[in-house]
């Protein structure tokens, strides 16, 4: 039991034990003011206790939640703190190696390019950080613009098979529908709501990354992305949960997997700031999950 | 030729470092997780000569694995790598029995020269002891650092302790703190001092951790751990060595 945990066992029990000691003396009150026979004294009596009662319920949940808050607030400072030392620990490393000793051509490129992964790690992270803080103020105003679902998937799917060094049968992209599914909406946001979503389902797919993503229009005024991965999977308590901040999926017996828990959170502030939602769908643990992004569909 | 043992699930960081040490004339394993580690270490029973070991692992972290370690008796050098560098991280990969720590961020020469010391002092306590020419042949200092009292004796150059027909190995943390004490015997020593003296953090830490260590340091030397007469609490203050036990 964490320290948390106990501070949360503590209060329940602390609430209960009040509660408890209310109604008793709420039934106290009753039994004395019915005898007497005094309606007025006895409804008062028991709104009063009533709104204690509440009170002390309210204040303890508020409580509750006010601490995991603060849990998770800890969780994602560790996590970016990681996020952000690790790629610049290891540019350091390359960068003082490359200073320190003699290198052939093939090593020296070789090293060029982790320190490019690694400047490209770096700047997703503080892209993820900074989208997730502007998320959080208020609803911007998002440049609307036509924008095709099925070609903006496609472009999505290329650059994560090349991101993740993936082969082409890794990621399939299957599309129902001919033709153009459009929407109106920030090209570049949408781009990384689906960018989020696939990179989601390879860093939680377990050995072998099979992913399928289809865009299909399932009824006249809405337009679908899927993204279908066979990996690890989502117990069904946290399908709702995986969207707010910081948090970040537990499954038992799986590793955890390195990252802020900004980015469902950033996929579905965008999903709706376009007038369309995200949820996710999941068989449970080691059984895959999919993820549905909804969008109004805009017609010619 | 030291045999070096990465374990770091950060694939450029753990082939920048097998590049380096192996230019460094090391011969470098690298290994991804906890249970690896603990696996060719205790299972397989590979010898290293020094271990570094990041904190943020997958699954078991580095400091469940520099205990699980110690606790079975493996005394390899640790040095500990992490992006946590807060004094509280640092005092728990010193409890874990992490024998150094270094943040990340780290320096490349720092990171080298920090394995090198670790490389040395285990040379120094795996070479015998040449009492007729009274030094030790491989460079080692020429005088043994030993302490004795009361039938017991401290080793601080091979980092042991010989008490009650024992023989315990200490970690550097351990040896260390009980050096400061020694030295300073008779004098009450505070928690903060101690905490700037042998560990040098200076910032707001949570000094009850240097209690942790003196628990684990009176099961060496103390009859009765549970009313000790050599490391004595001093109540408000910190501890006491008292070499004659009143």
């Amino acid at each position: 039991m964490t320290r948390r945990q106990k501070a949360i066992a503590f209060f329940v029990a602390l609430c209960v034990l009040l509660v408890a000691g209310a109604i008793s003396l709420n039934i106290g009150w009753i039994v004395i003011t019915a005898e007497r026979a005094r309606l007025r004294v006895l409804v008062f009596g028991i709104i009063t206790f009533g709104l204690i009662i509440a009170g002390l319920i309210v204040y303890t949940v508020f409580l509750v939640l006010e601490i995991r808050r603060n849990e998770e607030h800890d969780t994602f400072i560790n996590a970016v703190t990681h996020e952000l030392k690790t790629p610049i620990a290891s540019i350091r490393l390359y960068l003082e190696t490359l200073q320190s000793r003699t290198l052939n051509d093939d090593q020296r490129r070789g090293f060029y390019d982790v320190m490019l992964a690694d400047t490209e790690r770096l700047h997703r992270t503080v892209d993820h950080v900074l989208k997730a803080g502007m998320t959080s103020q208020k609803p911007k105003v998002i440049a609307r613009a036509p924008v095709d679902m099925s070609a903006l998937a496609r472009e999505c799917v290329e650059l994560a098979l090349a991101r993740h060094h993936l082969q082409s049968d890794a990621i399939v992209l299957e599309s129902h529908d001919e033709g153009p599914l459009m929407v109106r909406g920030d090209a570049e946001e949408l781009r990384t709501v689906v960018t989020n979503l696939l990179d989601n389902a390879v860093k939680y797919s377990a050995d072998v990354v099979r992913v399928t993503v289809a865009v299909a229009a399932p009824s006249p005024d809405a337009v679908w992305v899927r993204v279908h991965d066979r990996g690890v999977g989502i117990p069904r308590k946290q399908l709702k949960r995986i969207f707010r901040r910081f948090y970040r999926v537990q499954v038992r017996g799986f590793k955890q997997v390195k990252g802020t828990g900004l980015g469902l959170y950033i996929v579905r502030s965008i999903a709706r700031a376009h007038g369309g939602r995200v949820f996710a769908q999941s068989e449970g643990e080691g059984r895959g999950a999919t993820f549905t992004l909804e969008l109004p569909r805009l017609v010619a | 030729m030291s045999r070096i043992l990465v374990v770091e699930d950060e694939q450029h960081i753990a082939e920048g470092l097998r590049f380096n040490l192996e230019a460094e004339g090391h011969e470098v394993t690298v290994v991804t997780d906890g249970e690896q580690t603990l696996a060719s270490i205790l299972d397989n029973h590979q010898s290293f000569d020094v271990v570094v070991l990041d904190v943020m692992l997958p699954g078991r972290d580095g400091f469940a694995v520099a205990s699980a370690l110690r606790s079975a008796g493996q005394f390899v050098p640790i040095l500990m790598l992490t992006a946590r560098g807060r004094p509280d991280d640092v005092l728990r990969g010193f409890e874990a029995g992490a024998d150094d720590y270094l943040p990340k961020p780290f320096e490349l020469a720092i990171l080298i020269a920090r394995i090198n010391g670790l490389l040395r002092r285990r040379r120094w306590n795996e070479t015998p002891f040449d009492s007729a020419h009274g030094k030790h042949p491989a460079g080692a200092p020429a005088t043994r650092d030993v302490y004795s009292f009361r039938d017991r004796t401290l080793d601080f150059t091979a980092m042991e302790v010989q008490a009650r027909g024992k023989s315990y190995r200490l970690t550097q943390m351990e040896c260390d703190l009980l050096r400061y004490l020694v030295t300073h015997a008779g004098q009450p020593v505070s928690r903060g001092a101690l905490l700037e003296n042998v560990w040098g953090l200076h910032e707001e830490t949570d000094t009850r951790a240097i209690d942790n260590f003196i628990v684990r340091l009176r099961k060496y030397l103390e009859d009765r751990p549970d009313s000790p007469r050599f490391l004595q609490t001093v109540r408000g203050v910190g501890y006491k060595f008292v070499p004659d036990g009143k």
